[in-house]
This record gives C-alpha cells, sequence and structure tokens, in this order.
C-alpha cells in the first residue's frame, strides 16, 4: 500500500509539514513520546518527518494506538468532506470529541484548526472502510469501463453518478424487499459482499435475483467477477445519516466482584513472599543439579516437569518462575551453547544461576520482588506458552525463542492498566477485561490478545501481583513508578526472632526469621515445610552439618535456647551431644591419588626429595604417600624421579571431589536480553527524545536557512560534520542517530574522537566501546547536554 | 493481618499453636477436613488431604466451610491457589453417585455429563458398566460396587454412595449399661457411624473401642461378623460383648484356627480369612454363611489387602471400621476410604487423656553403654546381625532388674523381640513368658493371672503387640523392637494407657544400647510418639542403677 494522493482536495504534504513545524519543542516531544517510531532514526528534517509520519506502516501504527472513541473520530473525519468544522465532526459522531480529537492531533493524526479539520496525509489507505462504509459511489465505479457505466446510466436514464446519488430513496424502494434486506446486510459493514459473475451485464429488465436487480440500479458496484461493494452515499442513506451505531464513548466497566481491599492487599503479599521464596529454592536447586540447555535454547519439558514435581506446583506455575528468573537476569544460560548440538541437548550447555542471582538474594524480599516482578512486566516472552504446539505443530519448550511475542509486554501492562483504573478491590471477570482492552485497542484485538490477557491474569495471581484477582496497592504503585518497595513491605509478615522447640526434634518459625537466625538455623537443621512459617527438623546429618561448618555444641544448643520461646526439649540437647561426640572421629581429606610401599624408606626418600613438591605429596601412614595430583601425572612424575611405580587398580583410588553450587559463567551471551527498543513498551526516555526534537529542528534550520554571507547553503549532512567536528574539538558528548549495515536504527550517546575518511570514531557510551561510524549514514546530531 | 492460632503451609500442611487462646475453637473448626499428622507439645500439624476434604464432604461440610474456617483463623494470607485447590478438590466428592434403580438395580448418576462421560471412556473401568440409562446414568453391575468405588477414587472422582444397604438378618442386641456407661464419645462416635451408614472410628488405643463397637451392633441389632486380628483378641472381644450387652454365650461365635462356629455374632480372625489352599481362600463362604447385617473391622489400619478385596463385594452391608491411626504403613487409606467408608469420628490421644479417658504416661528412655568387648563385637558382626547384637546386649538385663525392682508392687509388663533374651529375663526375673510357642489356654491364665494380680511381672514378645487388654499395667519396659516400627511402638504405649484403677500415671521405659543401630531405630519409633506429644525423656543407665530419681 503506497502513499494515497488525497484525491478529494489539494491537502499536500507541503502544507502538513508545515502545521508540524509549527508545534512548539513540547508538542513534538509528545508526539515522539507516543509514536517513537518517528524518531528511529531521526528524520533530517521536518519535511523528511512529515513524509515519514504519513507513511502507511507509521500511520497504522499510530492508529493501533487508538481507543475506540478516537478511532471512531477519526474515521468520522475520514467519511466527512475535508476540511471539517469541530461542529460537523462532533454531531457526526454524536458525542463529545474535544478530547479524542486533542489525542488525534499529538499523535498527527489529525491537523489544523477547529474550522479546517483535516486528517495526515495517506489516512486514507490506512483505512479502507471508514466507519464500515465503503467508497464514494465515484470511486466505487471508477473500475467500470467507459461503455459499461453508459450502459448503466442510460438503462436507468439517468446522467451520471451523481444523479444515482441523488436518487437512492426511489431506486431502493424500487428494487423491492428481497433487495432492501440484502443491502441492510452490508449496511453497517463491511461493506463488500461474494457474489458468483458480479460482473456480468444485467439491465433493469434482465435483473432476477435482489442482487442482480441491485446493481442493475447502480446501487452495488461490481468490484471485481466476484466481488460487490456498497457506495458510500449508499451506506449512508441506508443507515439514516449515522455514521455510528451504537459508539461506546468511555471504557465499559470491567465488571466482577469488589473485595476488601486488606484482604487483597495481604494476599497478594502472602504471594509476593512465596514467590521469592520459591525462586529461590528452584534456582539454589539448579545451582546444584542444573538442567541442560535444548539445542533450541530452551528446557526440557522433563526437566520442567522434575521441577514442577519438586517444587510442588503445577507446570505452568514453574514455567511462570524460571521464566521470571530468566528476564530478571537471575538465570542464564552456561557453558558451550550454539544451538548446533548433537541430539536434543545443545552441547554441555546448562541452566544456571547468575551472579546477579547472588546479589538479589542479600536483599529484603520486598527488594527481591519488585526486580522479579518488574521483569515480568517487561519482558517479551510469554510463559503460558510452554508446552504448548506451535503452527508446525512442535512442542514449545519455556525459555526458548519460540515463547517470545512481541506484544507481550503491551498486553500485560494494558490489563495490569484496566485493572488499575478500575475500583480499589474489584476483581474482574476476565471476559469484562477483554471487553475493556477491546475498547482501549480495538486494531489490536484477536486471539493471541485474548489468551495473553488469560495468562496475565493468572500469572498476576501467582505471582504476588493481584490478590484474590483485584490489583494490590503494591501492583498499583509499582505501575505508576513509585516506591512499590514500601508499599509491599506494609503488608509483607513482620520477621520473628523466635522459634519454638518441640521433643519430636522440630522447630517451627511462626513467620518469617529474621536473617541471622535463618541461617544459622538454615544450617543446623532441615527446612520440612515453608510457606506463613517455616519448619525445621534437627537429624543427626543436620547437626552434623552444623558442626562441619565449625559451631560447636554447646554453641549450638546455647543459641537454640536463646532464640526458643520453649524449654529446649531434652531429645534435641542429646542428639546434639550425640553427634558432637561422634563428630571427626573420622577424618577425610582430599587426595587425588596416592603412593604405597612395603618399604617405608622408599617413601621416606620421594619427601626427602625437593623435586618431588610439584607432586604435592603428604605423608598419611609410614607406608602411604597421598597426592593431590591427578594419578596419571603423578606416575609421570615419579618415573621422572627415577622410580619405576606400577598403577593400581581403580578399587584402591580415591578421587573425591566435593559437589559444589556452580553459577553461570558467562554475563551476557546466554543471559536474556530484552527486545530492542520495543515500539509496544515504554519507549524511549526523556533525554533521547529532547535530543531527537534539538536535531531535527536543527537539521530543519541548516535545511531551510541559508547561511549568511552568500556562501552556499550548508546540507543538513554539512551541518552534522560541524556538530560532530565542535564536539570532537570540546571533548563533549552527542546523541546521534545511526543506522547500521542491516539497516537497523538505532540511537546512540557516543563521544567523538576524530573525523577522517567519511568515518567517525567515537567511544560509544550505549555500547561501551569504541566504534567507527560511517558519517553518511548518521542521521541526525543533537547536544546530550547544553543548549542544542 | 489478624493474630490468629493457624499458619497455612504452601504444602498444604496447617500448624496449629496449641497454647493460643484461639486453638480449641480452631482445632474444632479444622478437624472435619485435615488430618493430624502430627501433635508434639506446642504446634500441632494437620494436613489437608483429597481424602480429609472427601471426608470433610462425606459429613456434610462443604467448600465455603472449610475456606472460611482457614481464612479466620489463619495468621498470615491463605494462598489463594490452596483455597481454589480446596474447592476444586471439594467439589469433585459427589459429582458421581451410585443409587439404586428400580429396573437396573444399582447405577451411577451424575449431575456433569462431562465426569461421567470422562469415566465411562476411562479403560479400566468399561467392563464394571452395563447399559446405558440416560445420558446422566449408567448401570453398573451390582458385584462391581466395591471395585467400580476403588477406581473412582483413583481417577479423582469418588463416588456417593447412596445405593444404601441391606437390613440383613434382624437379632436383637442391647447395650445392658450396669455399673458402667457408655461414655460420651462412643456414643457420639456409635452415632455418627450409623448415621453415615458405614465409615470409620478412630480412637486411640485403651479410649474403648470395642464399647463403640457393641454400640454400633445394638444400633444395627442384625446378625453381625466381627473381624479382628488376632484370635486372643478374639476372645476379648468375646469377653466384652458378654460382659456390655445382652448377647449370651450361645449367641458368640468364634472362626479362629481352632474352633468354626458360625453364630449370630461371629468373630473371625484376619488369619484364618486369608488362609489359602491350593492358592483359594477357604474360608470365604462365612461372608455368605449368613445375612450379615453389620460387618465390624478391627485395627483397620492393619487390614491386610485380601481382606480388602472380599470387602469390595460386601458393600451392600453395613461397615464399620475401627483404629487408632488411619495412617497405613502401606499407604492404602484410600481403599479405607473407598472400601469400608469415609472417617465418621475421630479424637486426639491428648484430647483424650486431657478428659481422663486414657491414663497419661511418662516415657523415658534409658541408654545403656556397651563395654569395650561388646562394642568391639558390634562393629564387626554381620550387617543382619547387628541389630539384634546391640539390642539384646547383656547389659540391658540389669537395667531391666533394676527398672522392675524400682516398681516392685506395681503390675509392670516387659516387652521384647527375641525369645532369647526374654527367656533369660524370665529367668532373671522370675517372671512367666509368654511367647509365641505359649498355647492360648496357658496364655489366657497368664492374663488372667496378672489381670488379678496374683503375679505382677510378665514378659511378652510380639505376640501381645495387639489387643490385649492388661488393664493394670502400669509400667512397661520395652527391650527389643520390630525395627523402626511406629505401629509397634504406639500399639506398646497402649498397653499401658487404659486408665488405672489407682488413677496414677504410667510409665513406659525404653532401653536402648547408645551409639548403636538400636539407637536409631529407637529414634525412629519414638517419632510417632512424641508427634502425638509423648515427649521422650532420656536417662542414663548408670543413673537407673544407682537408683538416683529418674
Amino acid at each position: 500500500m503506497g502513499p494515497d494522493p488525497d484525491y478529494r482536495c489539494g491537502v499536500s504534504t507541503e502544507t502538513y509539514a508545515d502545521w508540524l513545524r509549527a508545534r512548539d519543542d513540547d508538542e513534538l516531544r509528545a508526539l515522539f513520546a507516543c509514536r517513537p517510531e518517528l524518531i528511529t532514526p531521526v528524520p533530517s528534517d521536518i519535511t523528511a518527518l512529515s513524509s515519514r509520519a504519513s507513511a502507511p506502516s507509521a500511520l497504522s501504527r499510530a492508529l493501533d494506538r487508538l481507543d475506540r472513541l478516537a478511532l471512531s473520530v477519526f474515521e468520522a473525519l475520514l467519511v466527512l468532506p475535508s476540511p471539517t468544522t469541530y461542529e460537523d465532526l462532533a454531531a457526526a459522531v454524536g458525542a463529545d470529541v474535544r478530547g479524542a480529537l486533542g489525542r488525534l492531533r499529538s499523535l498527527a493524526l489529525v491537523w489544523g484548526d477547529d474550522d479546517e479539520l483535516r486528517v495526515a496525509p495517506g489516512a486514507r489507505g490506512a483505512v479502507p472502510h471508514p466507519a464500515g462504509l465503503g467508497p464514494p459511489a465515484k470511486e466505487a465505479f471508477a473500475s467500470y469501463p467507459s461503455d459499461r457505466m453508459t450502459a448503466l446510466l442510460d438503462d436507468l436514464g439517468l446522467g451520471s453518478v451523481q444523479a444515482i446519488c441523488e436518487r437512492i430513496g426511489p431506486l431502493v424502494a424500487d428494487a423491492g424487499p428481497e433487495a432492501r434486506a440484502a443491502l441492510d446486510r452490508l449496511a453497517w459493514g463491511p461493506p463488500i459482499g461474494k457474489v458468483e459473475g458480479a460482473r456480468r451485464p444485467v439491465t433493469l429488465a434482465s435483473a432476477n435475483s435482489p442482487i442482480e436487480r441491485l446493481l442493475a440500479r447502480g446501487l452495488l458496484a461490481a468490484t471485481d467477477d466476484r466481488t460487490v461493494t456498497l457506495p458510500r452515499e449508499v451506506g449512508l442513506f441506508l443507515r439514516g445519516g449515522r455514521v455510528f451505531r451504537d459508539l461506546e464513548t468511555a471504557p465499559p466497566p470491567l465488571g466482577g466482584t469488589v473485595r476488601e481491599r486488606k484482604l487483597v492487599d495481604s494476599t497478594a503479599g502472602g504471594q509476593a513472599f512465596t514467590t521469592v521464596r520459591t525462586i529461590e529454592d528452584l534456582l539454589e536447586r539448579w545451582g546444584v543439579d542444573p538442567p541442560g540447555v535444548l539445542r533450541s535454547g530452551g528446557l526440557g519439558i522433563r526437566d520442567l516437569r522434575a521441577t514442577a514435581t519438586h517444587l510442588d506446583l503445577p507446570e505452568w506455575t514453574t514455567a511462570l518462575l524460571v521464566e521470571v528468573a530468566y528476564a530478571a537476569g537471575l538465570l542464564a544460560r552456561s557453558g558451550d551453547y550454539d544451538g548446533s548440538g548433537m541430539g536434543s541437548r545443545g552441547g554441555d550447555a546448562v541452566w544456571l544461576p547468575t551472579p546477579a542471582y547472588d546479589l538479589w538474594r542479600l536483599h529484603d524480599t520486598e527488594r527481591r520482588w519488585v526486580t522479579v516482578a518488574g521483569a515480568w512486566l517487561r519482558m517479551d516472552r510469554v510463559p503460558g506458552l510452554a508446552g504448548e504446539r506451535d503452527e508446525r505443530d512442535r512442542l514449545i519448550n519455556a525459555l526458548s525463542d519460540e515463547a517470545i511475542r512481541a506484544s507481550a509486554p503491551q498486553v500485560r501492562r494494558a490489563t495490569l492498566e484496566a485493572l488499575a483504573d478500575a475500583p480499589a478491590g474489584t476483581a474482574p471477570a476476565t471476559e469484562g477485561v477483554y471487553a475493556n482492552l477491546a475498547w482501549h485497542q480495538p486494531r489490536r484485538g484477536g486471539v493471541l490478545r485474548e489468551r495473553l490477557v488469560g495468562w496475565t491474569l493468572r500469572e498476576a495471581e501467582a505471582l504476588g501481583v493481584t490478590g484474590f484477582r483485584a490489583l494490590a496497592q503494591h501492583t498499583r504503585v509499582l505501575l505508576a513508578g513509585g516506591d512499590a518497595e514500601a508499599a509491599l513491605r506494609a503488608v509483607l509478615p513482620t520477621p520473628v526472632d523466635h522459634v519454638m522447640i518441640q521433643a519430636d526434634l522440630t522447630a517451627v518459625a511462626p513467620g518469617p526469621l529474621v536473617a541471622d537466625l535463618a541461617r544459622e538455623l538454615a544450617l543446623a537443621a532441615d527446612v520440612e515445610s515453608t510457606g506463613g512459617a517455616t519448619v525445621y527438623r534437627f537429624t543427626p546429618e543436620s547437626v552434623r552439618r552444623a558442626l562441619d561448618a565449625g559451631r560447636g555444641a554447646s554453641e549450638l544448643i546455647e543459641l537454640l535456647t536463646r532464640h526458643s520461646t520453649t524449654a529446649l526439649p531434652q531429645p534435641l540437647s542429646y542428639l546434639i551431644e550425640d553427634v558432637a561426640r561422634r563428630h571427626g572421629r573420622l577424618r577425610v581429606g582430599i587426595a587425588s591419588a596416592y603412593v604405597r610401599s612395603d618399604d617405608p624408606a622408599v617413601l621416606e626418600e620421594i619427601m626427602a626429595d625437593r623435586r618431588a613438591e610439584q607432586l604435592r605429596l603428604h605423608r598419611l601412614a609410614p607406608t602411604v604417600l597421598a597426592s593431590r595430583v591427578p594419578r596419571s601425572e603423578l606416575l609421570d612424575g615419579l618415573r621422572v624421579l627415577g622410580y619405576a611405580p606400577v598403577a593400581e587398580s581403580p578399587e584402591g583410588s580415591v578421587v573425591i571431589t566435593r559437589l559444589d553450587s556452580q553459577r553461570a559463567d558467562t554475563a551476557g551471551h546466554g543471559a536474556y536480553e530484552p527486545a530492542h527498543q520495543s515500539v509496544f513498551g515504554s519507549g524511549p526516555d526523556g533525554s533521547v527524545i529532547t535530543a531527537a526534537v534539538r536535531a531535527l529542528r536543527a537539521g530543519d534550520e541548516a535545511a531551510r536557512v541559508a547561511a549568511p554571507n552568500g556562501s552556499p547553503p550548508r546540507s543538513p549532512a554539512a551541518a552534522m560534520v560541524q556538530r560532530l567536528r565542535e564536539a570532537t574539538d570540546r571533548g563533549g558528548r552527542v546523541w546521534i542517530g545511526y543506522l547500521d549495515q542491516q539497516g537497523q536504527a538505532s540511537s546512540r550517546i557516543i563521544e567523538p574522537a576524530r573525523i577522517e575518511g567519511g568515518f567517525l570514531t567515537a567511544y560509544d557510551a550505549t555500547r561501551a566501546a569504541v566504534h567507527r561510524f560511517a558519517l553518511h549514514r548518521i542521521t541526525g546530531v543533537a547536544d546530550v547536554d547544553g543548549a542544542g | 493481618m489478624t493474630d490468629g492460632p493457624l499458619i497455612v503451609q504452601s504444602d498444604k500442611t496447617l500448624l496449629l499453636e496449641v497454647d493460643h487462646d484461639a486453638a480449641a475453637e480452631c482445632r474444632k473448626a479444622i478437624a472435619p477436613f485435615a488430618e493430624l499428622e502430627r501433635a508434639p507439645e506446642h504446634v500441632h500439624t494437620y494436613r489437608i488431604t483429597p481424602l480429609a476434604l472427601w471426608n470433610a464432604r462425606a459429613a456434610g461440610h462443604d467448600a465455603e466451610q472449610v475456606i472460611d474456617a482457614l481464612i479466620s483463623f489463619a495468621r498470615y494470607p491463605v494462598p489463594h491457589a490452596l483455597l481454589v485447590d480446596i474447592a476444586d478438590t471439594m467439589g469433585r466428592y459427589g459429582r458421581l453417585r451410585l443409587e439404586k434403580h428400580p429396573t437396573y438395580g444399582l447405577v451411577l448418576s451424575s449431575s456433569d455429563r462431562a465426569v461421567l462421560e470422562e469415566v465411562l471412556r476411562a479403560k479400566k473401568l468399561q467392563a464394571m458398566f452395563g447399559p446405558r440409562v440416560d445420558d446422566d446414568s449408567v448401570a453398573v453391575h451390582p458385584s462391581e460396587r466395591g471395585t467400580l468405588k476403588q477406581a473412582l477414587l483413583k481417577l479423582g472422582w469418588p463416588a456417593e454412595d447412596l445405593a444404601g444397604y441391606v437390613d440383613g438378618e434382624a437379632h436383637p442386641i442391647s447395650l445392658v449399661e450396669d455399673g458402667w456407661g457408655l461414655r460420651g464419645y462412643q456414643r457420639e462416635a456409635a452415632d455418627s457411624f450409623w448415621h453415615g451408614g458405614s465409615g470409620v472410628v478412630v480412637l486411640p488405643c485403651g479410649a474403648g473401642k470395642t464399647i463403640v463397637g457393641a454400640a454400633a451392633m445394638a444400633h444395627a441389632s442384625a446378625t453381625t461378623l466381627i473381624l479382628v486380628t488376632n484370635t486372643v483378641s478374639a476372645h476379648q472381644w468375646k469377653q466384652e460383648l458378654l460382659r456390655r450387652t445382652s448377647l449370651t454365650e450361645e449367641e458368640i461365635g468364634e472362626y479362629t484356627g481352632t474352633k468354626k462356629q458360625i453364630r449370630p455374632v461371629t468373630i473371625a480372625t484376619y488369619q484364618v480369612m486369608t488362609t489359602r489352599r491350593k492358592g483359594v481362600y477357604t474360608h470365604l463362604e462365612l461372608f455368605d454363611a449368613r445375612d450379615w447385617g453389620l460387618v465390624l473391622y478391627d485395627e483397620v489400619h492393619l487390614l491386610p489387602a485380601p481382606i480388602f478385596r472380599m470387602t469390595a463385594d460386601l458393600q451392600t452391608r453395613r461397615r464399620l471400621g475401627l483404629t487408632a491411626t488411619l495412617v497405613r504403613e502401606d499407604g492404602r487409606e484410600g481403599d479405607v476410604f473407598s472400601l469400608i467408608g469415609p472417617k465418621r469420628y475421630d479424637a486426639p490421644w491428648k484430647e483424650m487423656e486431657a478428659q481422663g479417658w486414657i491414663a497419661p504416661a511418662d516415657c523415658v528412655e534409658v541408654r545403656v553403654t556397651l563395654t569395650e568387648s561388646e562394642r568391639l563385637a558390634y562393629a564387626t558382626a554381620e550387617q543382619e546381625d547387628r541389630y539384634r547384637f546391640c539390642a539384646t546386649t547383656p547389659t540391658k538385663s540389669s537395667v531391666v532388674q533394676a527398672l522392675v525392682d524400682r516398681h516392685r508392687g506395681e503390675q509392670t509388663l516387659v516387652i521384647g523381640q527375641y525369645i532369647d533374651q526374654l527367656d533369660e529375663l524370665g529367668e532373671r526375673l522370675d517372671a512367666p513368658v509368654i511367647k509365641g510357642e505359649t498355647k492360648i489356654k496357658e496364655r489366657e491364665r497368664l492374663f488372667d493371672a496378672f489381670r488379678s494380680g496374683e503375679i505382677s511381672v510378665l514378659i511378652v514378645s510380639k505376640v501381645a503387640n495387639f489387643s490385649i487388654d492388661l488393664p493394670e499395667a502400669a509400667v512397661a519396659v520395652q527391650v527389643s523392637g520390630t525395627f523402626g516400627s511406629r505401629q509397634e511402638e504406639a500399639q506398646r504405649l497402649g498397653r499401658v494407657l487404659r486408665p488405672k484403677s489407682s488413677g496414677k500415671g504410667a510409665r513406659f521405659y525404653s532401653v536402648v544400647a547408645r551409639d548403636t543401630l538400636d539407637q536409631d531405630y529407637a529414634a525412629h519409633r519414638q517419632r510417632f510418639l512424641a508427634e502425638q506429644g509423648y515427649a521422650y525423656r532420656i536417662v542414663d543407665a548408670d543413673a537407673v542403677l544407682a537408683d538416683e530419681e529418674i
């Protein structure tokens, strides 16, 4: 679809550009904030901006952002003659359109004053059937060959298409009730119908069927062999002159039940606490026993199921937590992952917690939750897809690229915002949310959106974003960009510093424990169940663990006595003392290989040899040496020393390795990377927009204003180079728009170093590296700090 | 946030703080739908299982009540997912009903067609169904009533059995309350069983389960088949019934290894019922020998698998199960639910004790240290002999002697696993030993003598684990056990829990060899009792030998 020339009146892009140029900086900023694709890359001047803003794809994206009312106002403008006055527009829509019009103007979809309203150039092409109306009759019959047109008009005894439009009433009546019924089906859109042999010639006399009677009267136009179109004038006549049938001027209420706010907040808070804890549980486990990375880059269904069983959660909740941990940077692929491994596994790569996880773990619950919830809100990953099949019937694995849907973050936010707009405590029905979203973004509907909405509501409940399906206060604050941590802290249970110890060797912490005590208890006892409280069980193994970590028996008993609200039961102190008594009776060390000889003197000799130091030998007994180097190395080493050792069968060798918790080794290539500047996302930040406006104004100035003293007008490119040179001399930072070799547009903040041979060498602050930029690919320059 | 006594855990356990002011009220509210798992001194643990929820549904509670109880007593917010799960699970019970039908006899009907369709498509069930009656019901072969219920439970759609029971052959039975009276909870237990039709009554040892059985029989006033664990137990049932009811010697039959009497009330042992000859159960005809109006199962948690299978065919008769615990070590709780029936009554041990119906008990573990040479011998013993070695260490004998001396004048039981050890103790203490080879007659003579106080020390092997009524045993000394069986420990403690005429508390000693398998097993066994609130004290054998206050 190319830019559609405006056929109705002589509005040229020139005047639209003038209107744009007349916008003040704030208005341009608002425009770019809403339509960030207009400044990626930054157009060289306002003329370029105006043509970009009227490109079909740009218009389509802008229209996608309109709600039902604004879209209707826009469509009404397309139907009304151009230019139109505000009064005519309001009358056609039948509602107060002031707000919607303001929004359309700020998006530069509508321009001009109230007495001369016009749509942006190219807009007609973007909406094929505005308000469900067909093209004007003149256009609808444009495809008729002239002889056929003449025949039609002659048959009707009329002079022109315009004459048909003036006689619609009598013609419809003449066609008969069956034909009227056929017309009524097309009246409210879509204004096209499918008919066999639509192009066959018909006359008033030869017309048999209702459709033929309509074609013969010029009330329908045959667009091609199988399609008939209802001309706009006929459509408006059938509608009694109204443009819209039942326009919803406000979003439909969500419906559902209203719950007590306190209950909602505390339930969501409890769930938030559980979420953080479960993610920790999950990643702790994966740190020790990491699942493999599939060739597709995802997580195997079996691993997902095993984890679900371990966590005692449904699979979808498990997939959700895994995905969120990944999006929050707490989990990453590690090892050789190139997507080309043999079999179903992608090489040796595994899923491991990242170093960022270790930092995350140190924070308070509320901060950890905000990290996780924020990642969920922003991620383009859709956990709900895990376990489903794609269009080629292949399983979609969690953590794989197949589980990405670009519109996910936008739908997620829109869903939560719909909840936020409703009265506090509203627990809506899913259908209510569908309807609400359909009003807010009528052009973005579809099955995927409905599924995303369903998943969002379900996931929000599981993560503690909602409680009893109503939006929690801390989420409200999070969406508004406020201090969500404080809001969450207010509903989380207060940490306790005591436990109740019982004779069955369990200790119950009746709430979340203060960190120190939690750590000590986790060392000395096994966690048996979690939730609002934590149940610990002391076993010989757990007590041994504490002793291994350097705690003494009396120290342990003292700690427990101090923090127990109840008397320490005797069996527990016996247990601790029993284990302590036996602790350390056997000693175990690490050795990779050993040297054995019946002759202690030979071993004496080896120990005395200085060259043997690198063999890291240690005498265990008169006839045994232990070494920490591998057996083969030890054999070679001894041979070098002039001995003739023989290897013993593997049954005798002692190889002890500690099972250690691992971490993902690569920061970057295995970690979650959020999608590039999503147009559906929150958009570019303010400083980038401001810089873009400045660059645009500068380019526009350069393009239009001739330089003084008669020197040749500087091209925008020359102006840009000049700006870059100045920045190089000054050593300052500038903002540039850049098209890379693939034509991918990006915005970067750089510190120019030098310009030579058509290239700019600069430190790229956005990517933290020095880069060479081709000057001809730089689309705009603006100062980052200081006046532009 | 409320300050409730209950904390809901993510693994569906409920923690009840017992010292909380609202604890009693909370217990009452959650007991119908949560199984008491552990009841140590401060925090009791209940678990919400599908079976527990279905038990609650069967008792007429709905999800609303359950959720309300949780929310109003919980200290912290209850996870929404848990509440949804509860509502879902409870909603599954009763979606299918087994009902009587005038032409088809027995039908399975449903208010939810999708569920019925799902069930009809299940492969394993195909053979159990007859023709489709209408959209909402299907005929069921009457012989499959029990197996169908079992299978449906496994599918997660437990059926409500509304098909009723046959009255059976009427036979007048009434309680004779002379010098004793039915206790409140016993009456309640018998009544709720009767209203429920079939099911299980859970009462701790010593709480008079036999009497509940007798009361149920009086309700039915019909011929009754009683299944018990062993012959001694059978005799005791008979004695109790003669004492407590209008039944006479001639009306009660014994169906055991030696006697095969079939009378209006017949007491049979599990053992004889499960005897097979050439792969055939030879005594099955007993079930059809009379038109039984009530079948009574003693110690349901020990019910052997063949009896389950036979019970599946007895679904038209009223069934009462009696037990101290629903926990089965083989995990067949679901079969108890579907074949015998839902739980109809339940009271926790500690509460019974607080009411004075069972004697308070003081549990003491006496730690014996092995001598150096014993330790060496233990360390080098074969794996399979090790437990026997440490459990029967000679050092224990002197400690047992000291304990018995300490309680001279009180009725004392010495319980053990190994016959050699018991024989040796018998000589040392000059006390009779009851073991597997002891004749039934002799056993009963000894029990009678012990009961009457003629002898005050009795040594018994594991034959005495179950169902022996020794009212005046005030002290029990356990010298060895069946490895780590928790069940056994509970049964043995039960020996001393019956209320004493003196009103004195009971003592339960467990003599254990330090730093050996014996100690590990003891710890495992004791866990069950500690979870029931019977905390063990540990004392050193030296303190016992030195006659110190313990």
